[in-house]
């Protein structure tokens, strides 16, 4: 007995409806005749029998809408019943119509277990190519509906084969138990697309300086007081919010974007700053709009807000768009240096790292003063290096002396 | 004799030590398993022992004597006159291959730590096997097991092969002298390779066939050649003929003979070579003690991991249904033991080779003409004869042509034949081909070197696509 089962016919369908038989049950058909006419959201497929014999059985009526999988119908093939049948792949006249592939990639479909028939080939003549296998198992794992396919149940017919199979079974597992696979999705998904475009549209150069805090430090702490009674709280990145901002005003190509379709700079008049966000699902960038028209105490406030919504997954779409400046902190956590990948359309991004007391010399003297590194990436397509060096040294003028701040602040 | 009471324990007992039990055992062992390889005769097989490499030895050496009293027009004469052939120098020459061959297997065995016991084995059960050696009495206990029993001549009842008058191929291989007159039953390849190699070496060849036509597998176009070449050497052909039977008298064979027009003949011969086909050798080795069924010819069917319907048993080769060719075995016997080995191997191309030592060679892989259209294929066929192959005039054989076949639609190709000179040794770039599931111009495409026959191919693939060098491109 060969069973039909309805094959994935369109992209990644899941279901589709009987639209006519052409034949019916003590039919005799021939192996590729026209059997069973199926329409998906994509495609009018007709279904052609896979063996020649006489249909033994048809379990949808027109009109039944079909999970992919499930078994269509049944054919006696002919000649001698089971056995004949099992031993089909070895007579050249009762082979099924192969897919098209090379021994490499129908090996490496074993080794995947995946038909081979089931897999829509995108070489040439519809060849099944390693990419090809790769993508249906992504198709597969992102939808649940579809059932677990056995995908040797056409030469299943010999009864006692499952017992084997139970130890190959095991002999892969005991392999796999040494590493783990997940399935690549979600933020995490969206996370590797859009690094992987920013680092390939992008040509990266990071340059690192570092700041000595102990006059910013010293301001914060003064005025900590006096956050604290309003409940909101102060941390360095609001300075550092305002610094950027101020540089950013002054250097217009760091504010700025490269449109590649129209081959036009874009300069930004509007200073909208992300704030890269650890979740348990993975890095998000919530934005601060128009930092520059808001006070220290309102940025604070608004990096607090943002980081628990981010966390709590509740952020809107409008929060974490429309960025034209990142800055990502990671100082808290540790770390010397970095270099970050853009946010793409974005042109630079700004990493904050670990604040500690370390040995300087000042006035020809060693000294221990409170410093920080900072990683700056640039889009060197639009910002020369000269340009990046200026602007970290704006932003560590400003920080070093914070009544600079309050002046150019508006 | 006395049944063992310790059964020796090892994973795999492999039965048979031909072409497909030699494979599987070294790939078990390569696999880290421990092996015992069982052989009631000698490694090699019937392919090694008495069949593919000796007769291919006799086919050169008849080929070459031929040669000898051909070649006038090339310029090579014999002073003293006539060649002379001695068969039973050949047996040497032949004995020197296929023992070297021997050894070689041998030793690729012992360094892939396979155990080769010799003797007449039966299976006890279903995980343990028997084997007699002489006069002693072996057990072995298996987990897994693979049956490579092959096949003998299928001998019909009315005759009873002596090696003296009525001979198999076997035998027919172990002449020491060329018989006067020699008569075959069955026109198939074995039967057109040797007696077109007789009748080279001065035999009075007269072949047999039930059909219509000698070579009644092959597709009727790709045999031409072959029959009229057969009928040049001299070789009487008796179609649509069958024996009724022998009878011998006074040192000759009398085969009484019935052609469909129901005329009645006699043929008379010094010897009679019987080749009307092969059957599995699975009679006698226990196999429904293992609980494993055959079919009513008595072939085990198995899956395309070679399993039969006991499913820590295995299969491979002529025991099971197809084709009786080395090649098979040899793959189905690497399948059987990687899948024991817990690879995912799988016997899943329909694409078996054959090669036809007649003259011209025939060989071809793949579907023929009426092959893919009866599957529904619109075909485009590209052929390119030899004639206009500089190497094929530059050697003197200019016989034949290659074909092959094309999906019209997709280009793809379906099927590669070739008639003429080392058929056997191109259609390896149509197996290839048709495995990498190539498209007609990718061989098109191909600089292939000059000037060799390989030519023919890149030749009769521009030809199914109208735009051949060498021929006229006739317009569709």
């Amino acid at each position: 007995m060969v069973e039909f089962k309805l094959p994935d016919v369109g992209e990644g369908m899941h279901e589709g409806e009987i639209t006519r038989w052409l034949v019916k049950v003590g039919d005799y058909v021939t192996r590729d005749q026209p059997v069973v006419e199926v329409q998906t959201d994509k495609v009018n497929a007709e279904l052609t029998s896979p063996a020649t014999g006489v249909i033994a059985k048809v379990y949808f009526a027109v009109g039944d809408t079909v999970e992919v999988g499930s078994t269509l119908y049944v054919i006696q093939p002919e000649g001698k019943g089971e056995i004949s049948t099992a031993a089909a792949p070895l007579s050249p006249t009762t082979t099924q119509t192969r897919a098209l592939a090379t021994p490499y990639v129908r090996q490496m479909a074993r080794e995947m277990s995946i038909d081979l028939g089931e897999v829509v080939g995108t070489g040439p003549a519809g060849r099944v190519i390693e990419s090809d296998l790769i993508q249906y198992v992504e198709r597969k794992e992102h939808s649940p509906t579809s059932p677990t396919k056995e995908p040797v149940a056409k030469e299943d017919a010999l009864p006692a084969k499952a017992v084997n199979k139970g130890t190959i079974k095991a002999k892969k597992e005991l392999l796999e138990e040494s590493e783990e696979r997940i399935p690549l999705k979600g933020i995490r998904k969206k996370i590797a697309e859009h690094l992987t475009k920013s680092a390939t549209i992008i040509p990266h150069v990071t340059h690192v300086d570092e700041l000595e805090m102990d006059a910013l430090k010293e301001w914060r702490d003064r005025i900590r007081n006096y956050a604290d009674q309003k409940n909101i709280k102060l941390t360095f990145l609001p300075f550092f919010i305002k610094a950027i901002v101020i540089a950013l005003k002054e250097f217009q190509t760091l504010n700025a974007s490269i449109d590649d379709e129209t081959n036009e700079i874009v300069l930004k008049h509007y200073y909208h700053i992300g704030i890269a966000t650890d979740t348990r699902d993975g890095l998000i960038v919530p934005v601060i709009k128009n930092a520059d028209q808001k006070t220290i105490l309102e940025l604070a406030a608004e990096i607090s807000q943002l980081a628990s919504l981010a966390r709590d997954g509740k952020l809107t779409l409008d929060q974490i768009s429309g960025g034209t400046f990142t800055i990502s902190n990671v100082g808290p956590i540790g770390g010397l240096q970095a270099t970050p990948i853009i946010n793409h359309p974005e042109v630079a991004i700004l990493a904050l790292h670990k604040m500690e007391p370390r040995m300087v010399v000042r006035d020809w003297e060693g000294v221990i003063r409170l410093m920080m590194n900072m990683s700056l990436s640039f889009d060197h397509r639009l910002i020369d290096g000269v340009t990046a060096v200026r602007f970290t040294n704006r932003i560590k003028e400003l920080l070093e002396n914070p009544n600079l701040l309050f002046v150019e602040m508006r | 004799m006395v049944v063992g009471e310790v059964a020796i324990e090892t994973d795999v007992v492999v039965i048979g030590g031909g072409p497909g039990g030699y494979a599987a055992a070294i790939r078990l062992g390569q696999l880290g398993m421990s092996v015992v390889l069982i052989e009631k005769d000698q490694l090699g097989g019937v392919c090694l022992n008495r069949g593919c490499i000796p007769s291919k030895a006799l086919i050169h050496t008849a080929e070459q004597y031929h040669g000898l009293t051909h070649f006038n027009k090339m310029g090579i004469r014999l002073p003293q006159g006539e060649a002379v052939i001695d068969l039973g120098t050949w047996q040497e020459w032949k004995e020197g291959i296929t023992s070297g061959l021997k050894q070689g297997i041998a030793h690729l065995c012992k360094e892939n730590g396979v155990t080769v016991v010799k003797g007449h084995t039966a299976f006890l059960s279903d995980d343990r096997i028997g084997v007699e050696t002489g006069g002693d009495f072996e057990t072995y206990k298996f987990q897994e097991a693979i049956i490579a029993t092959g096949s003998r001549p299928f001998i019909p009842s009315f005759l009873e092969i002596d090696g003296e008058y009525i001979l198999d191929s076997t035998s027919a291989l172990q002449l020491v002298q060329v018989p006067e007159k020699l008569a075959i039953i069955g026109g198939g390849y074995i039967g057109v390779e040797l007696g077109m190699a007789y009748a080279k070496m001065g035999s009075q060849v007269t072949i047999i066939e039930m059909a219509d036509r000698l070579l009644p597998q092959v597709e009727s176009h790709l045999v031409r050649e072959v029959t009229r070449n057969a009928k040049k050497l001299g070789i009487t052909l008796k179609t649509s003929t069958r024996v009724e039977h022998a009878r011998i008298e006074e040192g000759q064979v009398f085969l009484h003979l019935t052609s469909e027009q129901q005329e009645v003949d006699i043929v008379q011969s010094d010897k009679v070579l019987v080749t009307v086909g092969r059957v599995p050798n699975t009679g006698e080795i226990g196999l429904n003690r293992a609980g494993i069924m055959t079919d009513d010819r008595g072939y085990i069917a198995v899956d395309s991991k070679c399993r039969t319907n006991v499913s820590h048993i295995y299969a491979i080769g002529d025991v099971t249904p197809g084709p009786a060719l080395a090649h098979r075995a040899s793959k189905q016997g690497i399948v059987a033991a990687e899948v024991i080995g817990g690879l995912p191997s799988a016997i899943d191309s329909p694409h078996v080779p054959y090669v036809i030592f007649s003259d011209p060679q025939i060989a071809g892989v793949g579907y023929t003409r009426e092959e893919a259209q009866k599957r529904g294929h619109q075909v485009k066929i590209g052929t390119f004869p030899f004639r206009a192959n500089g190497r094929a005039l530059a050697t003197n054989e200019a016989e034949g042509f290659a074909e092959v076949i094309v999906d019209e639609q997709t280009h793809v190709l379906l099927g590669l034949h070739v008639v003429g000179q080392d058929a056997s040794n191109l259609i390896g770039e149509g197996v290839f081909a048709l495995e990498m599931a190539a498209r007609v111009e990718d061989i098109a495409l191909t600089m292939h070197p000059h000037p060799t026959l390989t030519e023919v191919w890149l030749e009769a693939a521009e030809a199914a696509l109208g735009h051949a060098i060498h021929i006229v491109n006739k317009e569709k």
